[in-house]
């Protein structure tokens, strides 16, 4: 039997419980994007809070809190197959509980810490390469990040400019997180068209740049370097490039 | 002058200091602005391809001492400023707010005296912590000589302190900075690690006590300004570790700044492939148990420029090798070419489940191309040389790479 859920944890975790106290899932998948077959019968399941967070509890008891961590970080990532992954990871941790975290190379372990790996990895980098600009009151930064990784980058800049409004805009999913007088969710979103930028920002931008040019020294310069940890996907949203680049091409 | 050519200048005169690290210590934001985290953030990466983390910067580059490798020194004719202590609190705020950074890294030059340039670096750190309610991090410079009291009450605002000790020996420093001693900058350096201790005692005793330079002190030597040998500087390394507790020596090759009788001509290329190896050598020494004199001694006093200091240590010790995967304890793990912490601490924690087999050797993330010729997988050797030292130094020697012919 084929699970189709909705795209959330929630429903991802509802297709457990069923696969468990009903008919055993043999694959998990979107139900947006599923392609009906006529070999495998496919159940489209409803997502239901308590369940899914039954499951929840049960993964960090039964489990351990590092697989719940780990199977949430797989939901995150833009892996094609991702549910099936954390399909079998969590029926093999049912199975062995909290040794599971020990074995990193077993066949079901494996493709979850190497996907969690890399969606970390993303975080940990926009936790630096995230730029704010700040415009009416409100600090705005936008990326498109390979990840849905708004929702941790969220508990990061929450406590760490608690007292500041900003929005965090992923433009690949145009998807928010808007802080907003000490409270913050996530919602769709759509950037306005152009945001204004104050004198005093501009002001900053151009202080940075100085900075960010001044810094290097130049009987060390290692552009392959700086290209390795800076890829130029990521340039667009980085002021220090984006305008150093443009003042570069007018003088 | 106005904040813009303040701070070209006073970037210039910083960016030679090499520890640009935030990570150690783990704050909360507290009700302002910031937090820190451990584990260290990048914000961005420079033309040199450096880390840009913190705002590093000085406070002034008016200087009355004449250090002969410094671009700062008395004696050059060089643009001159200084910030005041709330323009660099005001700066540091709006470039963390937009996450340029992950905070300050304020150094400075000795303008007047060693106290007039010590109590105004504390204004900056009561501005940014006491009016602002900054949580970032705070990493500034000691300037030794001040009063132990303005130090002290410096030390209760930043995360982390240090004292550039440059050079390695206290001839060196008579040649090049005979304004400096040792002396003058262990007197503070183990006064303040006195107080650390003492702090992290006090905390476990009573609730609340405001923490002490949380994040520890460190230290910089330039590496190539004098003719001291790795030998040493690493001797040096391994005191300062042991002694006043460093959380890290840094190593800064020398870039010809100036001219002068003791100092490399000005043409002279920085040593960037020496302060590579002293790095290698200093994670020896930290993680990985080594003694400075296993590295070096006085029959080889110089890095290996071919090897890393460990390929180097293994092929000196080869009657030590090959050691047994599944038998060697994780110290001995440590000293195989090729295996790292991780992937030690992996296999320790594996093999009690099931001996491990050279198949599933390359899952654990070390470097099977060096490890295999210095250990065995039950009971077989893979490196298919016989274990000489010779043999395995050639089969290690990266090969000239041929001339790739391209189409376009
Ligand atoms: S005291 Fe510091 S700034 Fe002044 S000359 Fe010596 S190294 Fe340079």
């Amino acid at each position: 039997m084929d699970y189709l859920y909705d795209s959330t944890f929630d429903g991802l975790l509802t297709c457990i419980y069923y696969s468990y106290y009903e008919d055993k899932a043999k694959g998990i998948y979107p139900q947006d994007y599923y392609q009906c077959s006529l070999v495998n019968s496919s159940r489209i399941i409803v997502t239901d809070p308590i369940l899914s967070s039954r499951v929840y509890e049960a993964i960090a008891k039964k489990i351990s809190s590092q697989a719940l961590k780990q199977a949430y970080y797989v939901f995150l990532s833009n892996h094609p197959r991702k549910e099936n992954i954390i399909l079998k990871y969590l029926q093999l941790g049912f199975k062995l509980g909290r040794k599971i975290d020990n074995l990193h190379t077993h066949l079901d372990v494996l493709p979850v810490y190497q996907t969690a790996r890399k969606v970390s990895f993303e975080v940990h980098r926009f936790y630096g390469l995230l730029r704010f600009a700040e415009s009416n009151n409100f600090l705005y930064a936008s990326l498109k990040p390979d990840h849905n990784i708004l929702i941790i980058l969220a508990e990061h800049f929450v406590d760490r400019l608690a007292q500041n409004n900003f929005i965090i805009h992923d433009q690949k999913r145009n998807i928010a997180i808007i802080h907003d007088k000490q409270e913050w969710y996530l919602t769709d979103f759509n950037a306005p068209e152009n945001i204004s930028i104050s004198e005093e920002e501009n002001f900053y931008q151009e202080l940075w740049i100085r900075y960010f040019t001044h810094i290097s020294i130049e009987s060390r310069t290692n552009k392959r370097l700086q290209n390795q940890f800076v890829p130029h996907r990521y340039r667009n949203h980085l002021v220090e490039f984006k305008k150093s680049f443009l003042t570069n091409l007018s003088s | 002058m106005n904040t813009m050519e303040k701070l070209a200048i006073l970037t210039e005169g910083a960016k030679y200091d090499v520890s640009c690290s935030s990570s150690g210590v783990n704050k909360k934001n507290n009700g302002g602005l910031g937090n820190a985290k451990s584990f260290g953030i990048c914000h961005s990466w420079s033309a040199d391809g450096r880390c840009v983390s913190l705002l590093k910067i000085l406070l002034t580059n008016y200087c009355i001492y004449n250090c002969s490798y410094c671009v700062n020194r008395n004696h050059n004719d060089i643009p001159r400023a200084s910030f005041t202590a709330k323009e660099v609190a005001d700066i540091t705020i709006q470039f963390y707010r937009r996450n340029y950074i992950e905070g300050l890294f304020l150094s400075s030059a000795i303008e007047h005296s060693p106290n007039h340039t010590m109590e105004k670096i504390w204004q900056t750190l009561d501005i940014l912590r006491n009016e602002y309610h900054f949580h970032g991090y705070i990493h500034v410079k000691i300037i030794p000589g001040a009063d132990p009291r303005i130090i002290h009450k410096t030390g209760l605002l930043a995360d982390r302190v240090s004292i550039n000790i440059e050079q390695p020996t206290e001839q060196s420093l008579k040649l090049l900075a005979p304004q400096k001693s040792l002396q003058s900058m262990f007197t503070p350096m183990a006064e303040i690690n006195h107080r650390i201790t003492q702090n992290s005692e006090d905390k476990k005793k009573y609730r609340g006590i405001p923490k002490y330079v949380p994040a520890g002190q460190s230290t910089q030597m330039i590496v190539g300004a004098s003719d001291d040998t790795d030998l040493t500087i690493l001797k040096a390394t391994e005191t300062l570790y042991d002694r006043f507790n460093l959380k890290r020596v840094y190593f800064s090759a020398y870039i010809p700044v100036n001219e002068g009788p003791n100092l490399p001509a000005l043409a002279s290329m920085p040593p960037l492939q020496r302060e590579h190896r002293l790095y290698q050598a200093d994670w020896l020494l930290r993680f990985y148990n080594f003694k400075a004199d296993e590295i070096v001694n006085t029959q080889f006093p110089r890095l290996d420029t071919d090897f890393d200091p460990k390929i180097a240590w293994a092929l000196r010790n080869i009657h030590l090798f090959p050691l047994e995967i599944n038998k060697a304890s994780y110290e001995e793990l440590l000293r195989i070419p090729g295996i790292g912490v991780k992937s030690a601490l992996r296999i320790v924690r594996q093999r009690r489940f099931a001996p491990i087999s050279y198949d599933n050797l390359s899952k654990f993330g070390l470097v099977l191309k060096r490890a295999k010729f210095f250990l065995t997988c039950q009971g077989r050797y893979y490196g298919g040389i016989s274990i000489d030292t010779s043999l395995i130094r050639q089969a290690l020697t990266p090969q000239p790479q041929p001339l790739q012919l391209t189409l376009f």
